[in-house]
């Protein structure tokens, strides 16, 4: 059982994450990740009977390749974030749960992510996080985090991080 | 607005000088609804999407929302998917297995196969009088080349072959489905995401705009997988110095038919050394797969001193986009851009590998795709913003006056070595997306 303070810290890291990452401050949220981080994105489809599951992900990355795409922003060339998006994430629906060692914590979110991008153009993002943070250096880092997007017919390419 | 009878004028093909409006007016849009899309074939997918009976997938025809089914004796059927009684939807699932359909509004049931088989209280309220053959859903002709299912709504259309040509049929066979090498596998499912701009716009960006990759849209990928892999970070990636290999476009339906556009093929043996670098880092299964493929190309190529190895990207007419990546470990990729009125649109996306291939080779393929060509890669957001910047920069329709500039390589279509199907050009061109609306006016007039 999680004490009230431990509850709190979990909260405030997923908090600062939103922060940094409307902050565009991607370094530091880089720095928020474990090493060994499986950032996912499944396929999102309707379903009839008795079918094989999605065969590809929208996203499967590693860190070096979660690096790459912040990177990628950063040359100035990257046509998709000049100028760059305005985001908001709301973080909300937080819930703690034990994870598969005392090192480690299952962490629950919803989120609603408005994107504009230049004058006009905007997206609505709304979906799930199913996270595992873990305790290195007396401090939270993200271990794995799978995005369950609710759209089918998704409403741009993505570009930024959930 | 410019009627159809004026089109001639603002498509000037042979001069590279095509009006804009054929992109943004909203006319000419539902023209181009019945005479191109209820007239030319239409991939709808490849039939190992549907390996068991009864297995469906979703996808549209134009506008038009079909189920591509397999029946209970393996027979393949487009049926539109609208219940004929009051034009429901009568299938709600992106894909699956069933033996029927039924409508939620009246309960009328439809067979796997299109074919009626159910009316609530028909006895009582219709005193047996429906015809079932004639109230089935509605059928398009469905063919397949190698695989790959293709629809049409018009009855009187040539066979799909005559449709695709010859030459068309021999690129599309040897280098995109693979015949010689036991052909594709599916990776379920379709990745869509909705996209500003007309779907010509990308269906002219894959047939053969090669300009924009390495002048523009994408360098900032490139730039940063360079940092990378100078940084001594170990990529599965091929290695894109193939891109600095000679390269050509290829048209088949030059001038002549359906055209079909290979942008960034590459002949040069340099190409399958890349391969098998990659290969010999990837294990000894995959060293013999290259090897195997080598030996099984340059038997079915042995009569041409020249032959292709790869491509990168390509186009069947009217919205199918292809991509080979310049290379088979990098899988196939089939994209179709649905229109979802003049200036939307729905790009549907799916990854094929070569069945023979070896699991890591498989593996490396879908992650090639999902972190390139995606709707969430590193490359197609790029070119989605091209056009999002296009949209509005035209929407006042005094800017579809004066005609874009299409004349890339104009007169030097020829200026490659020839003597393989289809008319081999320098790289980069226009002339595919010349020989694209060249096609496109073809059928607008008919």
């Amino acid at each position: 059982m999680l004490t009230l303070e431990q509850k709190r810290e979990v909260e405030e890291f997923l908090y600062r994450e939103a922060f940094l990452l409307d902050e565009m401050r991607f370094d530091e949220w880089l720095d928020m990740l474990s090493e060994d981080i499986e950032y996912t994105m499944p396929l999102r489809e309707h379903l009839q009977g008795d079918v094989e599951p999605a065969g590809h992900p929208i996203i499967k990355d590693d860190k070096l390749m979660l690096t790459m795409r912040a990177k990628k922003h950063e040359t100035g060339l990257s046509h998709v974030e000049i100028p760059r998006s305005l985001t908001e994430h709301i973080v909300t629906n937080i819930l703690i749960e034990d994870g598969d060692n005392p090192t480690e914590l299952r962490v629950y979110s919803n989120f609603l992510v408005r994107q504009a991008r230049k004058l006009r153009d905007e997206a609505w993002w709304a979906g799930r996080r199913k996270d595992v943070l873990r305790r290195e250096d007396g401090g939270w880092k993200i271990a794995r985090r799978e995005v369950l997007l609710d759209s089918i017919v998704l409403p741009r390419g993505i570009t930024i991080f959930f | 607005m410019v009627s159809v009878s004026e089109l001639r004028e603002v498509v000037n093909w042979r001069e590279g000088l095509i009006s804009p409006s054929v992109l943004f007016d909203e006319e000419l849009y539902r023209e181009e609804q019945m005479k191109v899309f209820e007239k030319a074939w239409l991939v709808v997918g490849h039939e190992d999407m549907l390996r068991k009976p009864g297995d469906y997938v979703t996808n549209y025809m134009g506008e038009v929302p079909v189920v591509v089914s397999r029946d209970m004796e393996g027979e393949l059927h487009v049926l539109v998917n609208r219940c004929v009684h009051r034009g429901n939807e009568v299938c709600l699932f992106d894909r699956g297995n069933a033996r029927a359909f039924t409508c939620s509004y009246h309960g009328w049931t439809y067979e796997i196969s299109g074919k009626l088989i159910g009316v609530p209280m028909e006895k009582e309220l219709y005193r047996d009088e429906i015809d079932h053959d004639s109230w089935g859903l509605e059928q398009a002709r469905v063919a397949s080349y190698k695989g790959l299912i293709f629809a049409t709504f018009d009855q009187s259309a040539p066979g799909l072959e005559e449709w695709l040509g010859e030459d068309g049929c021999w690129w599309l066979r040897n280098y995109v489905l693979v015949e010689h090498l036991g052909g594709l596998e599916a990776l379920p499912g379709m990745h869509r995401y909705s996209t500003p701009g007309n779907w010509k716009h990308l269906a002219e960006n894959f047939i053969g705009d090669d300009y924009h990759v390495f002048a523009a849209t994408h360098v900032s990928w490139f730039k940063v997988m360079q940092e990378f892999m100078e940084k001594g970070y170990e990529m599965r990636r091929i290695d894109s110095s193939v891109a600095r290999t000679r390269r050509y476009e290829v048209t088949t339906g030059y001038l002549k038919g359906c055209p079909i556009g290979f942008g960034n093929v590459t002949m040069d043996p340099a190409a399958h050394e890349h391969d098998l670098a990659m290969a010999q880092k990837l294990g000894p299964d995959v060293v013999e797969w290259v090897q195997y493929r080598r030996r099984q190309y340059e038997e079915v190529m042995k009569e041409y001193e020249l032959a292709p190895y790869s491509f990168m990207n390509g186009a069947i007419f009217p919205n199918l986009g292809l991509m080979g990546f310049f290379s088979p470990m990098a899988g196939r990729h089939f994209l179709l851009f649905h229109p979802r009125g003049v200036k939307e649109m729905e790009q549907w996306q799916w990854t094929m590998v070569e069945k023979e291939a070896p699991p890591i080779v498989k593996e490396v393929a879908a992650e090639y795709v999902y972190r390139g060509q995606h709707m969430a890669g590193t490359i197609a957001p790029d070119d989605v913003e091209n056009q999002e910047r296009i949209v509005e920069a035209m929407r006042a329709p005094r800017n579809w006056r004066k005609p874009h500039n299409y004349r890339l390589q104009l007169g030097h279509e020829e200026e490659a070595p020839q003597g393989i199907p289809g008319q081999v050009g320098p790289n980069p061109s226009e002339i595919n997306q010349r020989n694209f609306y060249r096609f496109w006016l073809e059928l607008m007039e008919a």
